[in-house]
Parts: C-alpha cells; sequence; structure tokens
C-alpha cells in the first residue's frame, strides 16, 4: 500500500477521536486475497470492529454466520456489478451490501436496485463533485443509504438530510487510508437537529443492518 | 484565534456547492470559531477576475473583519493589481492550473512586485503549480510571503512539499484539501515546522467544518496547533495576535522587496 503512516490497530485512533465502534474490511481483502482477508477479518473477534468481508460474486461462500453487511468491489475484482454472478450472490447471501462509488457508477448502482428492489445498499466514498448524480439515484432507489465521509462541499450533508433524510445518511471515514479527523469534527458540527446527528451517527447505519 | 487562510464564494462549474453564499460562511465561521477568512470569488478564480474580484471586496466591506480578500490576478488579462494597505485585502490569489500558466513564469512578474504575500494553488506534478516551482519562486523573491495551497494536494507529494521548500522561509504549507489528513497535518508540523504550516479549508469549495476539523483533531501539541490555526497567519499578515505564546521565531519576510 502506498502508505507509511497507517496503524497496525485502528482502536486507538478510534478511542482519540471518540468512535465506539467501526465497520472495517480486511487490508488483505482488498490489496490481495479477498477470502484471505476475510478469513483474517473474521478472526478478529474483536466486537469494536465489525467484520465486513468481501465478497466476490462466484468464489465467497453464500453462508456467512454472524456477518451483517459484505462489500463489493466490482473494479478492483474486475466483474459485472450487475451481472448474473452477483445477483445470485447478493439474493443468496440476503445482506446489506457497501460498494465505493469509484468502483462502480450511479447508473450501475440504479441498475443493480431496480434488479433487486430488497437490496440495501451503502455507497461509500460517494465524494463531492457527485451530488447531483448521487441524488438522483437517493431518488430512484429508496434502499440507497450514503456514506458521508466524503461529502465535502460546503453544506453537502446538511443539502442530502434535507432531501432524503438523515435516516439515509451514515457516518465513515474511509480512515486509516483516508482521513477521519474531518469527518469526525463535523459529524460534531452539524447544522442539524441532535436526533438527526444521532441518526447520522450510529441509528442510520443500525436500522440498515 | 481561528484564522482560515484559503476560502471562497461563489459557484463553481464543475459540481453542485450547496451554500456558496458568503453568509452561510459566516454562520459556519460562527459555528466552530473561525475569525476571519481570506477568500477568493469563483468568478475570479474563473472567467472573470474584474467581477469577482469586486464581488469579494464588497463581502469583505459587509462583513469587516470576517473576510480578507485574496484578489485573483490572471495572468493573461494582466487583472489590475491592489495596492499595499487597501483595506479589506489580505494578498493576491494565483491559479496556474485554472489560467494555464506555470507559476515560474514572467507573466507573475508584477505579482512578486506589488509588495503583497500570494497565495497560489500547488498540485503536485502538475506543469503549472508543482511544489518545484514554489522552490523557484522564493528563490527568486525571497521576500514576498507565498502560501502553497493545499501543499501539493496530492498525499503522495506532501513530504517531497515540504522538503523542496525547506531552505525558503517565505513559503507556507497550507493545509486544505480532499486528500489532505489530520495525521499528515502532524507530520507536516514535524517536518517542517509548525510555524510554516498554515490552516485553510478551501471552503465553500469544500465544507469549513471538514477542513478545520482535521487540524481541530490532529495529533499536534497544542502549542502547535496554535500556530496552524491561526498564529502563523496572523504573524504573517501583521494582523493582532492572538492571546498565545508563540516561540521565538524570525520575523515575517520583509514586503514590498522588489527582488
Amino acid at each position: 500500500m502506498p502508505f507509511d503512516d497507517l496503524p497496525e490497530d485502528p482502536t486507538g485512533e478510534m478511542d482519540r477521536l471518540g468512535i465506539d465502534r467501526a465497520f472495517v474490511t480486511h487490508t488483505l481483502s482488498l490489496y490481495s486475497d479477498a477470502a484471505a482477508g476475510n478469513e483474517a477479518l473474521l478472526a478478529l473477534d474483536d466486537p469494536r470492529l465489525v467484520p465486513v468481508p468481501v465478497v466476490v460474486p462466484g468464489e465467497t461462500g453464500e453462508e456467512l454466520p454472524g456477518v451483517r453487511m459484505v462489500r463489493l468491489c466490482p473494479e478492483r475484482h474486475r466483474f459485472d456489478l450487475t451481472g448474473p454472478a452477483t445477483l445470485r450472490s447478493l439474493s443468496a447471501l440476503g445482506l446489506p451490501a457497501a460498494v465505493d462509488l469509484e468502483e462502480t457508477s450511479p447508473a450501475q448502482l440504479r441498475h443493480l436496485a431496480e434488479r433487486l428492489p430488497a437490496q440495501r445498499l451503502l455507497v461509500l466514498n460517494p465524494g463531492y463533485r457527485r451530488l447531483r448524480a448521487l441524488a438522483e439515484l437517493m431518488d430512484e432507489a429508496p434502499n440507497v443509504w450514503a456514506e458521508i465521509g466524503t461529502v465535502n462541499t460546503q453544506g453537502g450533508v446538511e443539502w442530502l438530510s434535507a432531501r432524503y433524510g438523515a435516516g439515509r445518511l451514515v457516518f465513515g471515514t474511509g480512515a486509516p487510508v483516508a482521513d477521519d479527523c474531518g469527518p469526525r469534527f463535523l459529524l460534531d458540527h452539524l447544522d442539524l437537529p441532535a436526533e438527526d446527528v444521532e441518526r447520522i451517527a450510529a441509528g442510520s447505519l443500525e436500522a440498515m443492518v | 484565534m481561528i484564522l482560515d487562510a484559503h476560502g471562497h464564494v461563489g459557484t463553481w462549474p464543475d459540481f453542485l456547492i450547496p451554500h456558496p453564499a458568503a453568509e452561510h460562511l459566516l454562520a459556519a465561521m460562527d459555528r466552530i470559531g473561525v475569525a476571519a477568512m481570506g477568500i477568493s470569488h469563483l468568478l475570479a478564480v474563473g472567467p472573470d477576475a474584474v467581477r469577482g474580484n469586486a464581488a469579494a471586496m464588497e463581502i469583505a466591506a459587509r462583513f469587516s473583519g470576517r473576510f480578507g480578500v485574496w484578489q485573483v490576478y490572471n495572468p493573461h488579462h494582466r487583472t489590475q493589481l491592489p495596492s499595499v494597505g487597501t483595506p479589506g485585502v489580505w494578498g493576491v490569489k494565483l491559479h496556474p492550473d485554472v489560467h494555464q500558466c506555470r507559476l515560474d513564469d514572467p507573466s507573475y512578474e508584477p505579482v512578486w512586485r506589488c509588495g503583497l504575500p500570494v497565495l497560489a494553488h500547488g498540485q503536485t506534478d502538475s506543469p503549472w503549480s508543482d511544489p518545484a516551482q514554489f522552490a523557484a519562486v522564493a528563490a527568486r523573491h525571497p521576500h514576498v510571503p507565498l502560501i502553497m495551497g493545499h501543499t501539493g494536494l496530492w498525499p503522495y507529494g506532501f513530504g517531497r512539499a515540504a522538503r523542496l521548500v525547506a531552505d525558503h522561509p517565505s513559503v507556507f504549507l497550507e493545509t486544505c484539501g480532499s486528500k489532505m489528513t489530520g495525521r499528515w497535518i502532524a507530520r507536516l508540523a514535524a517536518l517542517a515546522g509548525a510555524e510554516r504550516v498554515l490552516f485553510g479549508s478551501d471552503a465553500c469549495f469544500l465544507d469549513l467544518r471538514t477542513g478545520y476539523g482535521r487540524v481541530a483533531l490532529a495529533p499536534l501539541t497544542d502549542a502547535d496547533r496554535a500556530l496552524i490555526q491561526g498564529g502563523n497567519l496572523a504573524r504573517l499578515l501583521g494582523l493582532p495576535l492572538p492571546d498565545l505564546r508563540l516561540p521565538d521565531l524570525p520575523g515575517p519576510p520583509e514586503k514590498g522587496h522588489p527582488a
């Protein structure tokens, strides 16, 4: 990985920043072997680190006991997000799936949501330059949630909340690869009612999974 | 005291900015305690420096003391430069990438001779604004305070940016950008010295709270955080210093010396 400052254990930074639990994926699942990463992740057995294994359709087993959400990497693992193997795999798993927007497109996600209308999807890393496209997706697909760590243009989180409700927004950071300090501070200073901030902080994700 | 070295007002064609107006920025500043922000109008960064600069000056006058203006200089249009001491002006803003004119191009000579601090977009590996060009300009004009916006923008270049300007004390590293992290701000303070690092947010282009949060929650000492979030910029601009104990720093680069 092209970084030299990543902590071995994220819980120290979580303590420092007041983050109780994190949904996490193993480095090996993203940068090496998905199955090996998933195995290492599930072996962590740390109640503060909720495992989000990476599913490679057609390869990953369809029984993931104790797992509450999976992650798909269609670009990294070179598969079709809306192809028959993915549709079969997601239908069999019946779990919410997280997808980085940089690994796909709003159009592909909309297509996936149309094919599997009950499938819950969490869009990771939506960024700040595609708010219009993200909004169009959330308009059309009520089972799409957005992670806010990179919604980083002035008032972007409040703009999404006004349209879709805080219940469809999820606090996230992308740490330790991405920044955790900025999103954590933003969470504490959102111009939203306290109950909406609480939904974004934890309630939306708890409800989704 | 928190001072934001790098702000904007206005819309930008690439994407939706939900709250591009000064009033919203001011509310966000009040919410987190930012005393003042240096702004350039995005209209000025883009197609019309004259109208955009005028709009920014109007905002600075309307909210006196809360906004300072970085007046945009478009080298193709040879925009009129402000005079030293113009109320509301903090300095000159350059965007070599938008204007497609290298930072070390002779077209900018009037800027280096106008006697004001300069904030310039800096982007590692850009043909227009690579940090090496900041070092080259600083070597030619060592008396001009030069703020490297974004410290090169890409994380793989942050360390190199700090090394390139290590021997040019007139260059300051500014923290805004979507790829900056709290950890990197602490590393920049360790690499370059906290007295060379300035907080900037890029709001309203980016969210002020996210930008400041990286400084507020970075693993820094209180003294270093105080320098980065306001002390250094106050000293650079000659503003009243915040109530903090500053280390024994050299004075600001002398202004107004044509090099």
